[in-house]
C-alpha cells in the first residue's frame, strides 16, 4: 500500500512526521537518553514595556514594530550568539509608574536575559530607575529628554538625538533669512519642555527675539486664544513643541485664523504620516524635526526602509527605526561581549563607537548620545523632504510660508 | 482687551461648546432616565468619529452626509447596549453600572486600537476661516456648531412633542408612575440609550473635521461631558446645553487671559465648586 502513496501523500506524511516530532520535542523530558545540546541554551529573552494604549500608543506601536522586525531578521540569520532572540513585552499604558513595575517584573519574575527601553521620556525616566537598580543596561530606544542622563546613572545609554538639538535647524534657517521674532509654545510633557527650553536659549544666542512663550496640556482642543495672541504679536517664526494631535490642531487653527508666520516648525507630528493625511494640502510648508528619515544617505538605511515597507506596506518613521537600530545596537553589544553578561554589555556600550540603521552611536560619560545630529524636514508636494542640515538635505527649504489664500 | 478679540474668544468658545453640548445632552438623557452615568459615552463619540473618517477615506463621503450613517448606526449600537447589557444594572447600586460601562469603554477602546491602530485620524474638510467684520471664524467649527445645535434642537423637540419623547420624560420623572400609566419603560430605556448614543456619535462625526482623534480620546471627552452636566444640572437636557456653552466660553477666555494649561483645569475646578455650592447645577434637575 505504501508504494501506491502519491507524491502528494508522501509530502503530507513527511510534514505530519515533522510536525509531530517538532511538537513532541519540548515535551520530551531530558532523561539522559539524549545528550543535552550545549549550544542550544534557548532563546535570548529581551524584556521591554511598550506603550500600546494611552497617550503614547501611536508611537509605542511603531517602536514595537521596529523591535519585532529586527527580531524576525535576526532570527532568520541564525539569531544572536547562535541563539534565537525573543521579546517579552507588556503594555505600560503610557504610564511611567506602570512601566517601572513592569521592568521590575521582567527582571525579577520573568528573569529576562537583557532589557531594552520603552517609549517616551517620562516612561523611560521611571523605568530606568528600576533597571539601574538591577544593573541592567538599558538602550534608550525612544526618548531624548535630558533629565534621563542628568541623574548620574551608569547603565542608561541614549540613541536618539537629544531634545535640545531638535530645533537647531529651524533656528538656523530663521537666522540665515533674517527673521527677527520667535514665538515658542509647547505641550507640557517633559520632552516638549526640554525641546522648547533649549530652543529658547539657542534662539536668543542666535540674536532672535523671543516674544511669546506658552505651555498647554496634551488634551488641548482649542488653541485659538494662544494663536490669537501670537498673531497680535506678529511673530516671524512659530516653534512648537508638539506631541501629535496638537500639531494638527495648530496648523488647522492657523488656517482658521487666516494667518501664517513666515516659518512654522513643530517637533513631533509632521514626521508622522498621519499629519499629511489629517491636514491634506494644509500640511504644506510646515517644518518638522525628525530623528531619522528613510531617505538619509547612510549605511543600512535604505535596506531597512525597503524591507520594512515590503512588510508593513508603509515606509518606517523614525520611531520604528529607533526601535530597529536600538535592537541592532544591542546585538552589536552582545556580539562584542560574546556572551549574555549585563555588566560586560554595559562596559561595551559605554565605549562603543558604531553605526546602526538609525545612525551613529557614541555616548559621553553620562551615557548621553553625542554622535547623532538633528534633522529638519519640510512637507513639500505632500512629501517629507529633508531640508536641514545642508549636507544631508535633499531639497532647499521653501520659505517664507505662503499665506493661505496665496496657495493654488 | 480689544473688542474684536473679545468677540473672537466668545465665538470660539460657543462654537466648541455646542459640540460639547451635543455629547453632554446625551449623557444627561441617560442619567435622567436611568440614573446611570454612561462611562462609555466618550467612546461612542470616538466610534462616531471613526464612522465619518472611514466613510470619507473609503468612499470620499462629505462628513456632514456621513451623519446619515453615523446616527442610525450608533442608535442601534446604543439600543443594543441597553437591551443586552445596561438593562441588567438599572436600579442597582451606582457602582454596578459604573463598572459595567467602564468595561464597555475598555472593550471599545481596545477593539478600536486593534482594528484601526492608534494612528490619529482626521478628515481635512471645511478648513479655513470665514472673514466676518475683521474677525476670522473657523469654517469647520462654524459648521459643526450649526449641525450640533440643529441636532440638539431636534432631539429637544422630539422630547417635548412626540409620544415617545413624552414617555421618556415621564420615565425620567418617575419610572414607577410611568409604568403604572402603561408606558413600556423597558422600551423607553432602549430608545433613550439609542438616542443618546446617536447624539454622541453625531458629536464624534462633527469633531473629526475639527481635530484629530484616535481610539483613546474617549475618556477625556467623557470627563469633560460629565463636568458639563454637573455644572449645567444633572438630568437636565437644557442644562447640558447651557453648561456646555458656558464651559466653552470659560475655557476660551481663561486660555487667553491666563493660559491654556489653566483653562483645561478650570472646568474641573468649576465642577468641584458646583458640587459644593450648587449640586443641582445651573438648571436643576428637570428634563
Amino acid at each position: 500500500m505504501s508504494r501506491r502513496i502519491s507524491s502528494l501523500g508522501t509530502t503530507a506524511a513527511l510534514l505530519l512526521v515533522l510536525i509531530v516530532t517538532a511538537c513532541a520535542r519540548p515535551a520530551t523530558p531530558a532523561t539522559g537518553s539524549q545528550p543535552a545540546p550545549v549550544t542550544q541554551a534557548g532563546p535570548i529573552r529581551i524584556g521591554a514595556s511598550i506603550s500600546l494604549t494611552g497617550q503614547y500608543a501611536r508611537t509605542g506601536r511603531e517602536l514595537l514594530n521596529g523591535y519585532q522586525f529586527w527580531m524576525e531578521q535576526a532570527n532568520a540569520k541564525g539569531g544572536v550568539l547562535n541563539r534565537q532572540v525573543q521579546f517579552v513585552t507588556y503594555d505600560d499604558e503610557s504610564d511611567p509608574e506602570t512601566a517601572a513595575k513592569l521592568y521590575e517584573k521582567l527582571i525579577s519574575e520573568d528573569k529576562v536575559d537583557v532589557i531594552i527601553g520603552p517609549y517616551s521620556t517620562a516612561v523611560t525616566l521611571a523605568a530606568s530607575t528600576v533597571t539601574e537598580k538591577h544593573r541592567y543596561p538599558m538602550i534608550v530606544s525612544g526618548a531624548s529628554g535630558t533629565d534621563i542622563w542628568a541623574r548620574g546613572y551608569k547603565y542608561v545609554f541614549g540613541t536618539y538625538t537629544m531634545a535640545p538639538f531638535y530645533m537647531d535647524g529651524a533656528i538656523d534657517i530663521a537666522k540665515k533669512n533674517g527673521y527677527r521674532t520667535v514665538a515658542l509654545i509647547n505641550e507640557n510633557g517633559a520632552f516638549s519642555k526640554d525641546v522648547v527650553a533649549a530652543a529658547e536659549k539657542k534662539a536668543k544666542e542666535a540674536g532672535l527675539d523671543v516674544i511669546y512663550t506658552e505651555e498647554y496640556t496634551k488634551d488641548v482642543r482649542d488653541l485659538t486664544p494662544t494663536l490669537t495672541k501670537i498673531r497680535a504679536a506678529n511673530a516671524d517664526v512659530l516653534i512648537a513643541g508638539t506631541y501629535g494631535d496638537d500639531a494638527t490642531l495648530i496648523v488647522r487653527q492657523l488656517k482658521d485664523l487666516n494667518w501664517t508666520p513666515k516659518l512654522v516648525a513643530l517637533t513631533i507630528g509632521p514626521a508622522l504620516p498621519d499629519f499629511t493625511e489629517a491636514l491634506g494640502t494644509d500640511a504644506e510648508y510646515v517644518f518638522g524635526a525628525t530623528q531619522w528619515e528613510p531617505n538619509i544617505k547612510a549605511p543600512g538605511v535604505s535596506e531597512f526602509a525597503t524591507a520594512y515597507n515590503a512588510k508593513f506596506g508603509h515606509m518606517p518613521g523614525y520611531h520604528a527605526a529607533g526601535g530597529y537600530g536600538s535592537a541592532q545596537l544591542l546585538q552589536q553589544g552582545l556580539e562584542k561581549v560574546g556572551s549574555v553578561d549585563n555588566q560586560k554589555l554595559r562596559d561595551a556600550l559605554a565605549s562603543m563607537n558604531t553605526t546602526t540603521a538609525f545612525g551613529a552611536f557614541k555616548v559621553d560619560d553620562t551615557g548621553s548620545q553625542t554622535a547623532k545630529p538633528s534633522y529638519l524636514i519640510q512637507i513639500l508636494g505632500g512629501e517629507r523632504k529633508l531640508v536641514w542640515p545642508d549636507a544631508a538635505a535633499e531639497s532647499a527649504a521653501s520659505i517664507p510660508m505662503p499665506g493661505w489664500n496665496q496657495r493654488s | 482687551m480689544e473688542i474684536s478679540t473679545l468677540v473672537q474668544l466668545l465665538i470660539g468658545g460657543l462654537l466648541l461648546g455646542a459640540v460639547y453640548a451635543l455629547a453632554a445632552a446625551g449623557l444627561n438623557l441617560i442619567f435622567g432616565v436611568m440614573r446611570v452615568v454612561n462611562f462609555a459615552h466618550g467612546d461612542l463619540m470616538m466610534l462616531g468619529a471613526y464612522v465619518a473618517f472611514w466613510l470619507y477615506t473609503l468612499a470620499g463621503l462629505n462628513p456632514l452626509v456621513s451623519l446619515l450613517a453615523t446616527v442610525p448606526l450608533l442608535f442601534l449600537l446604543g439600543w443594543g447596549l441597553q437591551r443586552w447589557l445596561v438593562d441588567r444594572v438599572v436600579g442597582q447600586p451606582p457602582l454596578m453600572s459604573l463598572i459595567l460601562l467602564w468595561g464597555v469603554s475598555l472593550v471599545i477602546i481596545n477593539a478600536a486600537l486593534f482594528l484601526w491602530t492608534s494612528n490619529s485620524r482626521s478628515v481635512p474638510a471645511f478648513s479655513g476661516g470665514i472673514e466676518l467684520g475683521g474677525l476670522s471664524i473657523s469654517r469647520s467649527r462654524g459648521i459643526a456648531f450649526v449641525a450640533a445645535i440643529a441636532i440638539t434642537g431636534a432631539v429637544w423637540l422630539f422630547l417635548q412633542r412626540s409620544r415617545w419623547g413624552k414617555a421618556i420624560r415621564a420615565t425620567a420623572q418617575s419610572s414607577e408612575m410611568a409604568l403604572v400609566c402603561g408606558i413600556d419603560v423597558a422600551r423607553v430605556r432602549h430608545i433613550t440609550f439609542g438616542l443618546a448614543a446617536a447624539m454622541a456619535g453625531a458629536a464624534g462625526n462633527l469633531i473629526v473635521f475639527i481635530f484629530a482623534v484616535s481610539p483613546v480620546v474617549g475618556p477625556t471627552f467623557m470627563l469633560k461631558s460629565f463636568a458639563i452636566i454637573v455644572i449645567g444640572g444633572l438630568g437636565s437636557f437644557q442644562g447640558a446645553l447651557v453648561g456646555a456653552l458656558v464651559v466653552g466660553v470659560i475655557e476660551s477666555f481663561s486660555a487667553y487671559v491666563l493660559n491654556s494649561q489653566v483653562s483645561e483645569a478650570i472646568v474641573y475646578f468649576a465642577l468641584i465648586l458646583f458640587l459644593l455650592a450648587r449640586p443641582n447645577g445651573l438648571l436643576g434637575a428637570r428634563l
